[in-house]
């Protein structure tokens, strides 16, 4: 959802704040199914910016707090899947199909998320997501 | 901060909801996986089979007295004998393995290397606990994954994928988890067919010892630890 934030951030702000979600988009191109990648590229652009503005803080955290448990799901969902692919007592089930879907459906709603996210904070808006927000709220202080 | 845990809360059930409600679905069902899988099996069965068939004994005495054992132990155990292939192959080999679309192969070198029917009888349950727990599949599907076994099947893969497949299952072990896991079985089969386990454990023990007159010992080699496994065998016999 959008809010009104502290204060009116500038063209750069929106721009790097915007990127922050823009980089877990892009790994998810490139780093899925390893679902490290993810967390990493937007824990590397978190690290970056960490003593960057209020805006561009608190938009690198919630990207990351975001990523991070997208990275739990993904990550049973791996190591299921290389139970499932390697080991010889574990099999295509039905619980493995529904925990495919379901981190399907979760990545899509976050995809849909970020995507939007990076759309309105580029255009200066502050986006608090639902959780996330007020979590990132209680890490990131002015 | 007590929002934010509640919001945490909300969020963690809607996302273990919309899981519990996706697995209501039978998917495995839906996209014919299980059928899938026993068409396959079936059609690998026939084609192992039809290489080997030249080879195998139907009749007579030691056939007769395999047939004896395993209906024995299927009639026990509520199991359709006429499900189980069995198949005795003239070979001085010590060996016996399952295959595909339960097709059961028993040389006659176990027949000659056993000292009484317990004996056999604890080797054959095992082999039926590896196709009752479709350990056959599961071997096949990890080593060589459902592509190969489709090309297998439609020519695609050539002759030779044949022989590695038939090759694979008589001559390498399971997992050793699943190993136990038939062995466990094995005991329970045995004990509801009156059949006591310490003839299995007694030829397995023979068996780690390696003793010379039992000639080749291919069983062994593909069973790893006999030594390890007579002893939970006779354990769980008590």
């Amino acid at each position: 959802m959008s809010s009104t934030f502290t204060y009116h951030p500038t063209e750069t702000e929106a721009e790097k704040a915007s990127n922050s979600y823009l980089m877990s988009l892009i790994a998810i191109m490139v780093g899925f199914p390893l679902p490290i990648i993810n967390l990493m590229a937007t824990l590397f652009f978190y690290i970056a910016n960490r003593k960057s503005t209020y805006f561009v803080r608190w938009h690198c955290t919630q990207a990351l707090l975001s990523q991070l448990s997208l990275f739990v799901i993904n990550s049973i969902g791996f190591w299921w899947t290389v139970s499932v692919l390697f080991k010889e007592d574990t099999q295509i089930s039905n619980p493995y199909m529904a925990y495919v879907i379901t981190v399907f459906v979760v990545n899509v709603v976050e995809l849909g998320m970020t995507i939007a996210a990076a759309i309105n904070t580029r255009k200066g808006h502050h986006v608090s997501w639902w959780f996330y927000g007020p979590l990132t709220q209680m890490m990131c202080k002015p | 901060m007590k929002k934010t845990i509640l919001q945490a809360f909300i969020l963690l059930s809607l996302a273990a909801g919309i899981y519990l409600l996706i697995s209501r679905v039978n998917w495995m069902k839906l996209f014919r996986i299980e059928k899938m899988t026993d068409a396959l099996e079936q059609k690998l069965g026939d084609m192992v089979w039809a290489g080997m068939e030249e080879q195998s004994i139907e009749e007579g005495k030691e056939y007769d007295r395999v047939d004896s054992l395993v209906t024995a132990i299927c009639k026990s155990n509520g199991f359709k004998r006429d499900k189980i292939k069995l198949h005795i192959m003239g070979d001085s080999e010590v060996n016996a393995f399952a295959l595909p679309d339960r097709h059961m192969v028993v040389h006659t070198g176990l027949i000659n290397a056993v000292h009484n029917n317990d004996e056999l009888s604890g080797v054959l349950a095992h082999e039926i606990a590896h196709m009752e727990l479709s350990h056959v599949m599961k071997k096949l599907l990890k080593q060589m994954g459902y592509t190969l076994l489709i090309s297998i099947t439609t020519g695609e893969a050539g002759g030779g994928a044949i022989k590695e497949l038939l090759g694979m299952l008589s001559s390498t072990a399971y997992d050793r988890k699943l190993e136990k896991d038939a062995d466990i079985k094995a005991i329970e089969y045995l004990k509801k067919a009156g059949i006591s386990p310490n003839g299995f454990a007694d030829f397995l023990y023979r068996l780690g010892e390696k003793d010379g007159s039992l000639g080749s010992l291919s069983w062994i080699s593909t069973h790893p630890d006999s030594k390890e496994r007579a002893k939970y065998i006779r354990e769980a016999g008590r």
